[in-house]
C-alpha cells in the first residue's frame, strides 16, 4: 500500500487570514479558493436564503471590478469560476492558467476589501436564485428530497431547522443593507482561508498572498450564534406532499456524533457498509433482493466539511405496492442486523480498501468535469477553518483504517435508535389521490 | 430593454508568461485479435480509471428496440459465468473499484476506477463481464422492473421531456430520434434480444480499452494483453441508415406539464460532428454565443435581466450527426421575452463581426479550459476517448489550441451564419399551458403534446 504525503505549506498572515498552499506541478494549472467560515446554518434569522443570496452578490462588484468584471477576467484568462454555500462554508473558487494567478489573487483581495453592489444588483441576483430554486427544487420531481424537507423535521434550533434556500417572502425582504451588514461582519480576512493548489512554489504563493491581501484590515471577530440542539428523546416524523413524481419516498436521518471522534470514524465506515453503492447494504436488501425500491441511497453528505449537527440520512423511493409502514420496518431490519450482528471481519476489510481509494478520489476529484483539485480544496479549507489544522489531509486517513468490528456494531446501537432518528416521508398528490378514490 | 453599460474594471494585473501545456505520451497498440488500446500515465494518485467501449449503443439496435443496448449494458454487470451479482459487487468493494456499465447513442461502455495496486484484478473482471455475462433470468427481470419505474420517473423531469422531444424533431425517424423507450418497450425487451446484442457488439474487433493513470505503461500493456489477449470475435455489420430530414422553418412544441411553475425552453437545429473541419469554429462561436459563463446569452438573460439561473448552448457530437441546441429554465411570464433575446444574441452574431477584444477573451478561455483536462486522470480519459472514438488525428490534443487562436471574425460571422441557423430553430418548450401557449405561439406555428407524448391538438 502507497503511502500518500502531500507537500502542504500554511501561514497566517498578520491580519488574520489564513493561506495554505499545494503545489503540484502536473499540469500549468492553478486552483486558487477563497473559504469564509460561514454557512446557511448561521445566517440571521428572518433572512433564510440569506448566505446563498449573498454568495452570488460576491460576483456583482467589487472596489475595483464592477459587475460581470469578476467573471469576464477569469473566462478571458483562460480559466472558470464558481461559488457555493454550504452549512458552515462558503466557498469562491477559479481554476485558471497559472500564468493568470496574480489576476486571480487581485480579484479575490478586491471583493475581500469591499463590495460595490446596488439595488438594481440585488433585484437582478434575487430574480435569479428564485429561478435556481424552482430549477433545481419546485419544478423538479423529489427536489429538494431530503436536504431541504429533512432540516425543519429533525432539528429544533432555527440554525439548523430552517429553509437554507430561502423562503421567497425572505429572499425579496433581503435589503442591501444586509448584504454590506453581512459582508462587514462574516467577509473578514480573519474569518477565511486563502488556498492556492497546484502549479505554484510553495514561497511564491505566500509572497503573492502578502503582497495582495496582506493590506486588508481585520475585522472584529464574527459573533457565531450557538447551533447545538436539544437533546433528542423520541422519533420525529414530519410529510411532504411530491408535485410531479409517482413513488411514494422517505427518508431516514440519525443524528451524528461529534467529527474526529472514534465514534465518528466508526459511523463513517458503518454508513459505508449501509450505503456504499450496489454493495452496500441498503441497495442489496432495498433494490437488489427484497425489491421494494427502485432507489436505497443516501449517508452522510460531506462528512469533512460540516462544523455543527448534521445526519446520516437513507433515501429510499419505493414502489407503491408497499405501504409506508411495511417499508420502514424492512429498513428497522436492516438497522437491527447491523445493531445485532455488527459486520463480518472481510466486509470491513472490503470497506476500508474502498475507503482508501475514495479518499485518493476525494483528493483528485474536480467538481463537474472541471476545477481541477475542487476535493483537496475543500478539504485543506474545513480542516483549516475548523481545525486549524491543514496536514490533517495526510493522516486523517489512519483513524478510519483503525476502525474494529467492534467500534461499528457499538456505533449502531448507540446511534442507530429510534428515538435519535427523524422521518420524512414524501408523498406523490397522485397516487394518493388514487388511494382515496 | 437597455442593457446598461459594462465598466472595465482597474489595475488589473496583466498575465504573466504562458506555461508550455505538455500532453503525455500516448502508447497506443492492437492486439491480435483486433482490440484497439491507448494508454497514458498520469501519476498523480495511486489509481488509475479505464473505458472499455465498444462502437455500438443504441442507435446501432433501434430497429429492434429503443434503448436495448442500455438495457443490455445494465445486465452485463449483473453475472458472469463465474460470479454472481453480489459477489461482482462485493469483489470490486475488496479492491476499492467503482464500475459502471451503460451505452449512449453510439457506444457501449464498461467505465471503471480503482486503486493501481488491484489493476489486475479489476482487469480480470472486466474481461469476465465484456465476454463471459450470464444474463441471469432473475436479474434480468428485476433490472427491467426496475427500468420500468425509472422510465415513468423521466417523465416527470423538465429536463428529459424537453431534450425527448427536441430529438424527435430534429431526427424523424433516424435511430437518434429515440433517447428513451416507453412503458411497453420496455415491458416487450426479452433476455434473448439481449444476448444477441451482446454477442454482436461486445467484441474486441469492435472495442477500444482506454486506460489512464499511475501505472507503467509497458507493463499495464503486457496485462492487458495478458488478460484480454484470449478473447476473439468480430466487428458487427453496420448497416447505413438515410440521413434525417433537416426541419425547415421555426416551429414551436409545447410539451405540457400541468402546474409548473417555470418553463424549460431548448431550442436547436442540425449541425456537424466533431469530425467536421467547422468543429473547432464552431466551438469558439458557441463559446461566445452561451458555451461560457461570460458568453452573451448568460450576461444578457441571467446577469442583466434575471430571467434564468442556468442559460447554455452547446454541440452536441453525435457520431453521424451533430446539433446545436440551447436551454434556459425562465420564470413563466418571460417566455417570450427570452426566446426574444435568444434569437436576438443568435441573429446578432449572425450579422456583425465579434470586436477582436471580445474574440481573444474567447480563445484564451476555450484554449484554457481545453488544457485543464491534463490535470486529473478523468479529465484525461474523457479527451482521450474524444480524440479515439472519432478518430480524430494522433495530434488533436497538441494542436488544438492554435487552431482556436487562429480564427479571425470573419470566420465567426461564417460560422454562426452557417450553424446558428436561426430560421430553422425547432424550439420545445416545456411548461404549464394556460401560462405560455401564446408567448411560445409568436416564435412559429405550435403543437402540443402531453408528458406522455401524445398530440394533444
Amino acid at each position: 500500500m502507497k503511502q500518500l504525503q502531500l507537500g502542504i505549506e500554511s501561514t497566517t498572515l498578520a491580519n488574520g487570514l489564513k493561506v495554505v498552499i499545494a503545489p503540484d506541478t502536473t499540469a500549468p494549472v492553478v486552483t486558487v479558493g477563497v473559504y469564509y467560515k460561514i454557512g446557511f446554518r448561521l445566517e440571521p434569522q428572518g433572512r433564510s436564503g440569506f448566505a446563498h443570496l449573498f454568495e452570488h452578490m460576491m460576483f456583482q462588484g467589487s472596489a475595483n471590478a464592477p459587475k460581470m468584471q469578476h467573471i469576464k477576467l477569469i473566462n478571458s484568462s483562460g480559466g472558470v469560476l464558481n461559488g457555493s454555500t454550504s452549512y458552515d462554508v462558503t466557498n469562491y473558487y477559479e481554476a485558471v492558467p497559472s500564468n493568470a494567478l496574480e489576476r486571480v489573487l487581485w480579484l479575490e483581495a478586491d471583493r475581500m476589501r469591499a463590495l460595490k453592489v446596488d439595488d438594481e444588483n440585488l433585484k437582478n441576483q434575487r430574480d435569479v436564485v428564485k429561478e435556481e430554486v424552482r430549477v433545481n427544487v419546485m419544478n423538479q420531481p423529489y427536489g429538494g428530497f431530503p436536504w431541504l424537507d429533512m432540516p425543519p423535521v429533525a432539528f429544533r434550533n432555527w440554525a439548523n431547522a430552517h429553509n437554507f434556500y430561502g423562503d421567497f417572502a425572505d429572499l425579496d425582504a433581503a435589503a442591501l443593507s444586509d448584504v454590506q451588514a453581512f459582508f462587514k461582519t462574516y467577509y473578514v480576512p480573519n474569518n477565511a482561508v486563502l488556498l492556492l493548489l497546484g502549479d505554484v512554489k510553495a514561497e511564491e504563493g505566500i509572497a503573492l498572498a502578502k503582497k495582495y491581501f496582506g493590506d486588508l484590515p481585520a475585522g472584529a471577530a464574527p459573533p457565531f450564534a450557538d447551533p447545538s440542539e436539544p437533546e433528542q428523546t423520541e422519533e420525529r416524523r414530519g410529510n411532504v406532499e411530491e408535485k410531479f413524481g409517482t413513488l411514494p419516498a422517505m427518508a431516514i436521518g440519525y443524528a451524528l456524533p461529534k467529527r474526529r471522534t472514534t465514534d465518528w470514524c466508526a459511523m463513517a465506515l458503518l454508513d459505508q457498509a449501509l450505503h456504499g453503492g450496489r454493495a452496500g447494504r441498503m441497495h442489496r436488501e432495498f433494490v437488489l433482493e427484497k425489491q421494494i425500491a427502485v432507489e436505497a441511497d443516501g449517508g452522510i453528505d460531506d462528512l469533512f466539511g460540516y462544523n455543527g449537527p448534521t445526519q446520516m440520512t437513507t433515501r429510499i423511493l419505493h414502489k407503491p405496492e408497499f405501504s409506508s409502514e411495511a417499508t420502514v420496518a424492512a429498513f428497522d431490519a436492516v438497522i437491527r442486523e447491523v445493531q445485532e450482528h455488527g459486520i463480518t471481519e472481510d466486509e470491513l476489510e472490503q470497506l476500508k480498501v474502498k475507503w482508501r481509494s475514495d479518499y485518493y478520489a476525494t483528493l483528485e476529484g474536480g467538481r463537474g468535469g472541471y476545477m481541477p483539485k475542487y476535493g483537496l480544496m475543500h478539504l485543506l479549507a474545513c480542516f483549516t477553518l475548523f481545525d486549524n489544522e491543514p496536514q490533517l489531509v495526510n493522516t486523517i486517513l489512519d483513524g478510519f483504517l483503525a476502525v474494529t468490528r467492534e467500534e461499528i456494531q457499538a456505533a449502531a446501537k448507540k446511534y442507530l435508535r429510534k428515538e435519535k432518528r427523524a422521518i420524512v416521508f414524501r408523498t406523490p398528490v397522485k397516487a394518493s389521490a388514487k388511494e382515496a378514490a | 430593454m437597455a442593457t446598461r453599460t459594462v465598466e472595465v474594471a482597474t489595475g488589473v494585473p496583466g498575465l504573466s508568461a504562458e506555461r508550455a501545456v505538455t500532453w503525455p505520451k500516448r502508447t497506443k497498440a492492437r492486439l491480435s485479435n483486433g482490440l484497439e488500446v491507448v494508454l497514458a500515465e498520469a501519476h498523480s494518485i495511486p489509481k488509475f480509471h479505464g473505458e472499455l467501449f465498444f462502437r455500438s449503443g443504441n442507435a446501432a439496435v433501434a430497429e429492434r428496440a429503443p434503448g436495448l443496448a442500455e438495457m443490455t449494458a445494465t445486465v452485463v454487470r449483473t453475472g458472469t459465468a463465474k460470479r454472481a451479482s453480489r459477489q461482482i459487487e462485493e469483489d470490486l468493494r475488496r479492491i476499492g473499484a467503482d464500475l459502471s456499465s451503460s451505452a449512449g447513442a453510439d457506444t457501449s461502455a464498461i467505465s471503471f476506477a480503482g486503486l493501481s495496486e488491484f489493476a489486475e484484478p479489476l482487469l480480470g473482471l472486466v474481461n469476465e463481464l465484456a465476454r463471459e455475462a450470464a444474463f441471469p433470468e432473475a436479474e434480468f427481470e428485476r433490472e427491467r422492473r426496475q427500468k420500468l419505474e425509472e422510465v415513468k420517473l423521466e417523465r416527470t423531469q423538465p429536463g428529459f421531456l424537453a431534450s425527448e422531444r427536441l430529438r424527435k424533431v430534429l431526427f424523424g425517424a433516424h435511430p437518434y430520434a429515440q433517447v428513451s423507450p416507453s412503458e411497453e418497450q420496455v415491458a416487450a425487451y426479452k433476455r434473448e434480444d439481449l444476448q444477441t446484442v451482446y454477442r454482436e457488439s461486445y467484441t474486441p474487433e469492435n472495442g477500444l480499452m482506454l486506460l489512464v493513470g499511475d501505472f507503467d505503461s509497458q507493463a499495464m500493456l503486457k496485462s492487458v494483453e495478458k488478460v484480454f489477449g484470449a478473447w476473439s470475435g468480430k466487428k458487427p455489420g453496420a448497416k447505413a441508415t438515410a440521413n434525417p430530414a433537416n426541419p425547415r422553418g421555426r416551429r414551436v412544441y409545447l410539451v405540457h406539464v400541468p402546474g409548473a411553475v417555470q418553463t424549460q425552453i431548448l431550442a436547436g437545429c442540425h449541425a456537424i460532428t466533431r469530425k467536421h473541419p467547422d468543429w473547432v469554429k464552431l466551438g469558439l462561436t458557441n463559446s461566445l454565443y452561451g458555451g461560457a459563463f461570460n458568453s452573451r446569452l448568460v450576461m444578457n438573460i441571467r446577469e442583466d435581466k434575471g430571467y434564468t439561473y442556468s442559460p447554455r448552448s452547446g454541440v452536441n457530437a453525435l457520431r453521424q450527426h451533430g446539433y446545436f441546441s440551447v436551454s434556459a429554465a425562465v420564470r413563466n411570464d418571460v417566455v417570450a421575452a427570452s426566446l426574444t433575446e435568444i434569437f436576438y444574441e443568435m441573429d446578432k452574431l449572425r450579422s456583425l463581426p465579434v470586436p477582436a477584444a471580445e474574440l481573444a477573451d474567447a480563445q484564451n478561455y476555450l484554449s484554457g479550459v481545453f488544457s485543464m483536462g491534463l490535470a486529473t486522470q478523468e479529465g484525461l480519459l474523457s479527451q482521450l476517448s474524444t480524440v479515439a472514438l472519432n478518430e480524430l488525428p494522433d495530434d488533436y490534443l497538441e494542436t488544438y489550441r492554435a487552431k482556436v487562436r487562429a480564427l479571425s471574425p470573419e470566420d465567426l460571422l461564417a460560422t454562426a451564419r452557417k450553424y446558428l441557423d436561426s430560421a430553422n430553430m425547432q424550439i420545445v418548450v416545456v411548461g404549464d399551458r394556460a401560462q405560455i401557449e401564446s408567448q411560445a405561439a409568436l416564435f412559429g406555428e405550435l403543437e402540443t403534446y402531453d408528458a406522455q407524448g401524445k398530440r394533444m391538438d
